[in-house]
């Protein structure tokens, strides 16, 4: 009974929460890796471009709400989302119309579009803080657990409870179409296929008579979306706020390049690798080893490893320890 | 190099940022979409062209003229350094113009892109960096046809009965392949748009012997389907065998021209480029 025990705080604590935000890592990542295979650099903007798309959504399902409608037990925002989607394509398409397409025309060095996204990473910032504000908002309606912890006590009969909150199961469930659809997509249809032969070569596919500006235009298109979604399972799981929207551009860096930088399929796995890794060290491991280890054996202190405002150093130890052992990351990716 | 600022990465060679693998280099010089009217001629003829890179460089090609006419095969050869590949790319619209005219058909297409020249029927295989090496052989096919609308798959059948080795490996990623099964690649993607010119940088270089023989073989075979054929070669001896009409380019300029025999038995030209 005490193992059992252990197990469902090992699960409400750690896997549960993990697999929920290792699936918006590896949204963000796949924008990230989508970018740097297509357009060549790393868009330091991504974080941000998730932040204006959620705040969009945001809006949206406040209007919604103010409208009176709502989808009974689901959160309101996934009506907002194809909203959300819009706002952001719109912002990337005018940057890329207005920024990025100056320094394609001139063949300019991946490094330099770098600078350029950070510049564009303070605007996107800037905007967000105008128009909604810096502070934290939630905007989660609906039915809050599928199981809560304490319908899952009283029906097992067990000390630990195990919650299950509908915006973790919506996560897994959405990240779990968006990348299926993704990967039909890149794989099978005739403009997916354009774009990974851009990715691979551009002058050859400049002489098979693909269009760039097509591809780059598919490109933003996708980016945005992933990113807009990625943005509000967060922040249906969490809450929306500016800078944590900023600050999660670090964890999604280090599971697109720990996944392999430019391999969609890296992406994802980085994505769970960061998050449980960030979980498990920042966790209290105490309550489950108190169940799973001989009394005698019972820790003194809380168990954990790190306390969690260091959760970033945990993703950047990562980033490190692959970029020194294995530097194309996980899945081979570009070499680095 | 170029004096451009924003092609100076500043040694920057942090792949965790940057990616240049794949990134173009080709900046196409013409404009216009469309040929205009020519005139009368062989199928394809870069006339009198003359030009270099860029818009400054300086001049590569000095009054150069190459022809080729249909279902025949044209061989460019020349020592190192003699424009050879300069004089195709210039057939092909890679680099400027500032003189001379290139004619496809009785079209004048000087001023098209590259990507527009496809579009008119010429296919271009270039010597390096010439397939999609993370891609799957039958994927490489497919970005060839990627212009076409109509259903391709005869054409692609097509390719693998000229090139059996690429049907068994239609699934592989083409980078896996042998050099040799790489230019085979090459060579298909460029057909798949049924093109009415191919043309060829060195489709030899760096396979062995007996793949280069079976390359030529494929490549007269080619030719019979009433393609025309211009090509680059180093083995500028065995290339002149098959060839219907070759071209000895010294200093981008025409040094000797004539049929493929008769550059073979020209005793200035086996002295200074066939070795004796």
């Amino acid at each position: 009974m005490d193992l059992l025990n252990g197990v469902v705080a090992l699960a409400n604590f750690v896997l549960i929460p993990a697999i929920a935000y290792g699936s918006q890592l590896a949204l963000g990542a796949l924008g990230v890796t989508l970018i740097y295979g297509i357009l060549r650099f790393s868009n330091f903007a991504h974080g941000d471009t998730m932040a204006v798309g959620t705040m969009v959504t945001v809006l949206a399902t406040w209007g919604l709400q103010a409208m009176g409608v709502s989808l009974g037990p689901l959160p309101t925002a996934l009506l907002a989302i194809p909203i959300g989607i819009l706002g952001a394509t719109a912002l990337v398409l005018l940057t890329d119309k207005y920024v990025y397409k100056f320094y394609r025309a001139q063949k300019a060095k991946p490094v330099i579009l770098v600078i350029v996204s950070m510049g564009v990473m303070f605007i996107y910032n800037g905007l967000t803080r105008i128009i909604i504000g810096p502070d934290d908002y939630r905007f989660a309606d609906g039915e809050r657990f599928v199981i809560s912890a304490r319908t899952f006590r009283d029906m097992t009969g067990l000390e630990e409870g195990l919650a299950l909150r509908t915006t973790q199961v919506i996560t897994v469930i959405t990240a779990i179409a968006v990348v299926a659809a993704l990967f039909w997509f890149l794989n099978k249809t005739r403009t997916g296929k354009s774009m990974r032969a851009f990715s691979d070569n551009e002058d050859l596919a400049l002489l098979s008579g693909i269009n760039p500006e097509r591809v780059v235009l598919v490109t933003w298109l996708i980016v945005a979306s992933l990113a807009t979604v990625a943005g509000v399972l967060y922040g249906l799981d969490k809450s929306f706020k500016a800078f944590t929207y900023f600050q999660l551009l670090l964890p999604i860096f280090a599971a697109a390049i720990v996944g392999g930088l430019g391999n969609p399929l890296g992406a994802i796995a980085g994505g769970f690798v960061i998050a449980f890794s960030e979980v498990g060290i920042t966790y209290a491991w105490k309550k489950v080893l108190v169940y799973m280890m001989p009394p005698a054996l019972e820790p003194d202190g809380l168990v954990q490893i790190l306390s969690t405002e260091y959760k970033f150093a945990v993703s950047f130890v990562i980033l490190v320890i692959v970029l020194l052992f294995r530097p194309t990351g996980l899945f081979r990716g570009k070499s680095i | 190099m170029s004096g451009n600022p924003y092609q100076d990465d500043r040694g920057n060679k942090d792949a965790s940022i940057t990616n240049p693998h794949g990134q173009g280099t080709l900046i196409a010089s013409g404009t216009q979409v469309r040929p205009m009217p020519g005139g009368d001629g062989p199928f394809l003829i870069g006339e009198n062209m003359t030009g270099g890179y860029g818009k400054a460089g300086p001049d590569i090609l000095h009054g150069c003229t190459i022809a080729v006419e249909k279902g025949e095969i044209a061989v460019i050869v020349g020592p190192n350094g003699a424009g050879k590949s300069t004089a195709m790319k210039a057939v092909f619209g890679m680099l400027d113009l500032r003189e001379g005219r290139v004619l496809l058909d009785g079209e004048d297409i000087t001023q098209l892109t590259p990507q527009a020249r496809v579009r008119y029927g010429m296919g271009f295989v270039p010597q390096t960096s010439n397939i999609f090496t993370s891609m799957t052989v039958e994927e490489n096919l497919e970005m060839g046809a990627f212009i076409r609308t109509d259903d391709f798959r005869k054409t692609m059948e097509q390719v693998y009965e000229l090139f059996p080795i690429l049907r068994e490996k239609r699934h592989q990623a083409a980078g896996e392949l042998s050099g040799g099964q790489r230019q085979q690649v090459a060579v298909g993607r460029a057909l798949m748009t049924q093109p009415k010119v191919l043309m060829l940088d060195e489709p030899t270089a760096g396979v062995s012997p007996i793949v280069m023989d079976e390359l030529f073989d494929r490549i007269i075979e080619v030719a019979r389907t009433g393609i025309s054929i211009l090509m680059v070669e180093q083995n500028a001896r065995q290339a002149l065998e098959i060839a219907d009409k070759g071209y000895v380019l010294v200093q981008g300029a025409n040094g000797y021209s004539g049929t493929g025999k008769d550059l073979l038995a020209n005793p200035d030209v086996r002295r200074s480029f066939l070795g004796g």
